[in-house]
């Protein structure tokens, strides 16, 4: 019997596989058109989408709302610039990103999940601004300016390499290891363990009457998410040769709520695509008017009024009829 | 002699000035249905609140198999046997009634399989399929709970409270707001529970507790008023005067 998650899982497979697809095309036009702005700029979308992918963890699973998802991807964005400065080794900086957003992710987690709801977030707020305060103010990691001169990698693959310097092949190896996240996480949350998150969001009173902690759940989701956040964190670098404070300041955390919300919470593919369409739609209006924070501002107030469950709250379900028909009742 | 499967000693709490339970003792027989009326107020539920962990006691001890579990969390009585449903419908009412049964059954799983999709869970889904049958929801399995009827809610509440195979099961007021129809099945199904657990119940339906109960604790003001066979307790004149007023 296919229950209902179970479907929405698989239709949010199904609008991954399409992401996926139309990435692909993209990168080969935009390979043989020898361009290289629009890839970086998907690129980013898909680093965004990282971060976003590990809100919705937290908001659409598990219910708790983290107003600084930033704190961990700029840990994993300066961790991986200052290992990359040192040893230029892919491997290398993603290892110390797992390990130190692991770490920093069971101590902020213990810290904030103390408390819920309106307190959680603010309490995530606030540890991602004093970040963003040492950061800014602290001369060894380049203070205001950021760290300037990340060496281009090469990312050893085993059979192949690709260079971090080559838009189109590492725009592919972005897509790759953000789609790979997006596995684990769909995986996670199917697991009985997932499903406790979601029934912490649904009704967290009786969950302990069903035997579980729920500090425990909680505070797993919140390292995974940290994980998560800080290994898309990670890339950014890499992409962009630099890292500047401006990554753990509030508008990346807030940026990347308005991204799930938009995409649609509890979809996990909501994250990608709220990423891409937030970015697509802020190259094209930034084109026109340098006010485009106030016209991105208003259209996610429609999209609240009008999507209440966001993008994937209107696609996904016709997917998921579609897959009913598919395999039968 | 064996220790009763549930033993309550002395437990008492006070809520400001109010001592909501005072000093109430009694010990629940294995595969006996004890229940435990009182009027409204009479502290029912905060004694159902104490035993199951929602709320420390102040003073006392609660007893499972003989072992102290006295102001243990919820997750640690559950660990120790017993589970509990709620006056107040609590259930995930944005989830389906299979993934709730579902929920509530994976604690049967080893822990190993807290890392493998929910699907391979068989022992977890056979004990689903198990419930949606005795309790007449397999056709609304795919339903979220919250679209149920209020008379499935409250079926849905026992069957999620059954579902780790506890040896206690407390059950508050399971038939509350029910139709009469209703309450009837409620009790047969109540009825046939007490063959496989320890069922302690909270009901106001003094029909239903006459013909359902092996015991029948009365609460008053927050005290055991008397304890006995459901005849005894109703021919009890100090049982009539908290019910009736002074004659």
């Amino acid at each position: 019997m296919a229950d209902s998650l179970t479907r929405a899982k698989q239709a949010s497979h199904v609008l991954t596989a399409v992401l996926v697809v139309a990435g692909l095309i993209y990168a080969a036009v935009g390979a043989a058109m020898g361009d290289i702005f629009y890839l970086r700029l998907a690129t980013e979308a898909l680093i965004f989408g990282g971060l976003a992918l590990s809100v919705d963890i937290l908001l659409g699973y598990t219910g708790l709302l983290s107003l600084g998802q930033a704190l961990y991807f700029g840990l994993g964005a300066y961790l991986s610039a200052l290992v990359l400065m040192v040893v230029p080794s892919f491997w290398a900086a993603m290892a110390a990103t797992a390990a130190a957003s692991a770490l920093l992710g069971l101590i902020g987690g213990i810290i904030a999940n103390r408390v819920r709801g309106v307190y959680f977030a603010l309490i995530t707020f606030g540890m991602a601004q004093v970040a963003a305060k040492v950061v800014y103010n602290l001369r060894e990691l380049g203070a205001s300016d950021g760290l300037v001169g990340v060496p281009i990698v090469r990312i050893n693959l085993g059979v192949f390499s690709i260079s971090s310097g080559t838009p189109a092949a590492f725009f592919l190896f972005v897509l790759t290891f953000i789609v790979v996240l997006y596995a684990i996480s769909a995986y996670l949350l199917d697991t009985p363990f997932g499903r406790l998150l979601i029934a912490v969001r649904a009704n967290e009173r009786r969950v302990p009457f069903l035997g579980y902690r729920t500090v425990t759940a909680r505070l797993t989701a919140f390292v995974l998410a940290a994980m998560i956040a800080a290994l898309s964190g990670a890339l950014y670098p890499m992409l962009r040769g630099f890292v500047s404070p401006e990554l753990l300041f509030f508008s990346t955390s807030g940026n990347a709520v308005i991204t799930v919300v938009t995409g649609g919470t509890g979809t996990l593919v909501g994250a990608l695509y709220g990423s891409v369409l937030l970015t697509v739609l802020r190259s094209i209006i930034g084109s026109y008017t340098e006010h485009h924070v106030i016209v991105i501002g208003l259209l996610f107030m429609g999209a609240v009024i009008f999507l209440p469950r966001g993008l994937m709250g209107v696609v996904r379900p016709a997917v998921e009829r579609g897959l009913g028909k598919e395999t039968g009742p | 002699m064996t220790a009763p499967v549930l033993e309550v000693r002395d437990l008492s709490v006070n809520f400001g000035g109010l001592r909501a339970v005072d000093a109430v003792s009694f010990a629940a027989e294995r595969n006996c249905i004890t229940t435990i009326i009182g009027p409204n107020g009479a502290g029912k539920s905060t004694l159902f609140n104490l035993i199951s962990g929602s709320v420390r006691p102040r003073s006392g001890h609660v007893l499972i198999d003989g072992e102290d579990h006295t102001g243990a969390p919820p997750y640690r009585l559950q660990a120790a046997g017993l589970a509990r449903s709620f006056q107040i419908t609590n259930l995930f009412f944005d989830l389906p009634v299979f993934e709730n049964l579902r929920l509530a059954a994976q604690i049967l799983e080893p822990m190993t399989m807290a890392w493998r999709p929910a699907a391979a869970s068989r022992v977890a889904r056979a004990r689903v399929e198990e419930l949606l049958a005795r309790f007449d929801l397999a056709g609304k399995a795919g339903y979220p709970a919250g679209k149920l009827s209020h008379g499935e809610q409250r079926r849905l509440e026992v069957a999620v409270a059954l579902a780790c195979k506890p040896k206690v099961l407390l059950l508050d007021e399971p038939t509350q707001g029910m139709s009469h129809g209703d309450t009837k099945d409620t009790a047969t199904l109540i009825k046939s529970l007490a063959n496989e657990v320890t069922v302690l119940l909270i009901e106001h339906d003094i029909g239903l507790v006459m013909s359902l109960s092996d015991r029948v604790i009365v609460m008053h003001q927050g005290q055991k008023l008397a304890e006995g066979t459901p005849a005894e307790v109703r021919s009890d004149p100090a049982v009539q005067t908290a019910y009736f007023g002074q004659a």
